[in-house]
């Protein structure tokens, strides 16, 4: 697998000749992309904006976002894996019959169009969003994209960038990986951080029912996540810290109101390129922040006995 | 011959880390000192009789009842001797082994004999997903031995896997084979849609018709002979390799062409009765 192969949104505007939306409707959920990076914006490389750049949008319908891209290619729906793949074999000149593509929704012709263009690009970017990460297939579809970027830059500079979206994803996964090494999915339960998605992943976990406990910030399983983990969090201790009364505060024992980040609790806020941008609050809050809770939280068990009489072990051969 | 017997007496409420049993350990053990090892709940470091009743000492056949799906890595990386479990066992059963033999009557969570380089596994009930996969982030899985699932499994089976043999009779999920750098994948009841997707080399044999990627070629049909050796090394383990030409041949895909790959996938079928 590849890694991830990004850059800033700030490159993209800069630089980006040819952009891919791919299983995204920015137009619709993310309605200042186009203008603020990706189409519209002028640059000492792309002096004439718009007529400068190629846009391509992937999709299985036909949504607002395609108006605006030079070329719509609707794929079958559950078949993103299997183009992505087809293209990985097609920049590598080897034969994928048309009846073969044909699976896909799409013909031959073009994606040999499709792949000539992204090796002319000077600079490819390609921004994935829901509709590849969270169907069948899920973190595989993601990385075949990944990968596909990856092995793009033996022709061209290609990268690629998760849409993310809800408020400060991606500052929880930057935070997690800076302080341990892994994004998410992480268990510090031996002293030390592991991780495995699939097992220590939240939705998991509470499927499985393998927690006694659940403390959450500033998200609402209880709209999202699947009815066993629902059940579970209705049957735990469930605190959530949270401005508004959400569907997981209706099932929780305890819920805190706090100060809305951004609008009235200062803070950072990571953009989906993981730039931190400071947030300066327009409005005083009577409620305190999510950070200030979580604080006075740690700072009253800190008073409590320490219950961990022994430094727990590391697993034996583990890698 | 003696045996170390645990029953499980209260079950965990959260997952129960007990990777202390596993034969190797168990061999050089006296009764009191089996009793008071560690296991993890959560977070707390409790003793093992805390969960389970011991009977038996300095053995290297374990035997375990009860319904332990939250009781993760057993058997981990052991050497030698057998463990068997009545009931379900969780995850990470037999990671890292090198050598002996666990039978599960029951079924087994995710990552079965993930990373193991030798021994057997026998899930006589269902498995769940990456059995003999790499672990995140690492380069290879499986890379010598055997893993036998009666029942179905999950994705992702054979994850990376390097080396060694993977027979599931029951039917799998996607992705089976998925980065597949080696060794062999027997599907007994075929899979679900991407098998054997970026697979490098290996081989995987489907005894039941499989969807197959779009990168894989058709290249022609074989009775292959090292199918019969094969059969002749699995019959013991109980399982047969279907290979009379009289009756049908294996049709032998190629791929995976995005890597670019050299796997193989055969799928056996019966010739048409006349």
């Amino acid at each position: 697998m590849g890694g991830k192969v990004t850059c800033t949104l700030g490159e993209v505007k800069n630089r980006a000749d040819f952009i891919v939306y791919w299983g995204g409707n920015p137009a619709e959920c993310h309605p200042r992309h186009f203008t603020k990076y990706t189409l519209m914006q002028k640059s000492k490389f792309l002096p004439r904006g718009r007529k400068d750049r190629t846009v391509v949008l992937v999709d299985i319908r036909e949504t607002k976002s395609a108006k605006a891209a030079d070329h719509f290619l609707q794929v079958r729906p559950g078949k993103d894996f299997e183009l992505l793949t087809i293209l990985r074999a097609l920049i590598k000149d080897q034969k994928v019959s048309e009846e073969q593509v044909a699976e896909t929704g799409l013909s031959l012709e073009v994606l040999k169009d499709l792949i000539e263009k992204m090796k002319a690009a000077k600079f490819g970017v390609m921004f994935f969003g829901m509709g590849l990460s969270m169907t069948r297939g899920k973190h595989m579809n993601a990385a075949a994209l990944l990968t596909l970027a990856a092995e793009m830059n033996a022709f061209t500079k290609f990268v690629a960038m998760p849409m993310r979206g809800h408020g400060n994803v991606t500052g929880a996964d930057v935070i997690m990986r800076w302080q341990t090494g892994y994004p998410f999915g992480i268990s510090l339960n031996r002293g030390y951080p592991r991780y495995n998605p699939g097992e220590f992943s939240t939705v998991d976990v509470l499927v499985r029912g393998d927690t006694d406990c659940a403390f959450i910030i500033g998200a609402d399983p209880g709209a999202t996540m699947p009815k066993p983990a629902i059940d579970h969090l209705a049957k735990v201790p469930t605190i959530v810290l949270d401005p508004h009364v959400t569907h997981t505060s209706r099932l929780s024992r305890v819920h805190i109101t706090t100060a809305p980040a951004g609008i009235a609790a200062p803070g950072t806020g990571y953009r989906m390129d993981e730039v931190p941008m400071p947030l300066k609050p327009a409005l005083q809050s009577p409620y305190p922040s999510d950070e200030e809770v979580v604080r006075r939280i740690r700072e009253t068990i800190a008073l409590r006995p320490d219950w961990m009489t022994n430094q727990p072990q590391m697993i034996e051969a583990q890698i | 011959m003696s045996e170390v017997i645990l029953r499980l007496k209260q079950d965990p409420v959260v997952t129960l880390e007990a990777e202390v049993i596993t034969p190797d350990k168990f061999a050089e053990m006296s009764h009191e000192q089996i009793c008071e090892s560690i296991v993890y709940h959560g977070k707390r470091q409790l003793r093992l009789d805390e969960f389970f009743e011991v009977e038996g000492e300095k053995s290297e056949h374990i035997v375990l009842h009860g319904d332990m799906h939250r009781v993760r890595h057993l058997g981990r990386a052991m050497t030698m001797g057998s463990l068997t479990a009545h009931g379900d066992v969780g995850m990470h059963l037999g990671a890292h082994m090198k050598g002996g033999e666990i039978c599960i009557r029951g079924n087994a969570g995710d990552w079965v004999g993930a990373e193991m380089s030798g021994g057997k596994i026998h899930v006589r009930g269902e498995a769940g997903q990456q059995v003999g996969a790499a672990y995140r982030g690492s380069l290879a899985g499986m890379k010598g031995g055997i893993i036998i699932v009666d029942g179905s499994a999950g994705i992702e089976v054979g994850m990376r896997m390097k080396r060694g043999t993977i027979f599931i009779r029951g039917s799998v999920k996607d992705f089976a084979g998925l980065q597949m750098i080696g060794g062999t994948i027997i599907l007994g009841e075929g899979a679900e849609i991407r098998t054997g997707a970026w697979m490098q080399r290996g081989t995987i044999i489907s005894l039941k018709p499989i969807d197959l990627m779009p990168t894989f070629g058709e290249s022609g049909v074989m009775n292959p002979t090292f199918i019969s050796v094969y059969s002749n090394l699995l019959k013991p383990h109980g399982c047969e390799l279907p290979n009379d030409q009289n009756l049908g041949c294996y049709r032998r895909f190629s791929g995976d062409r995005s890597v670019p790959g050299k796997g193989e996938i055969l799928i056996w079928q019966e010739h048409a009765l006349n």
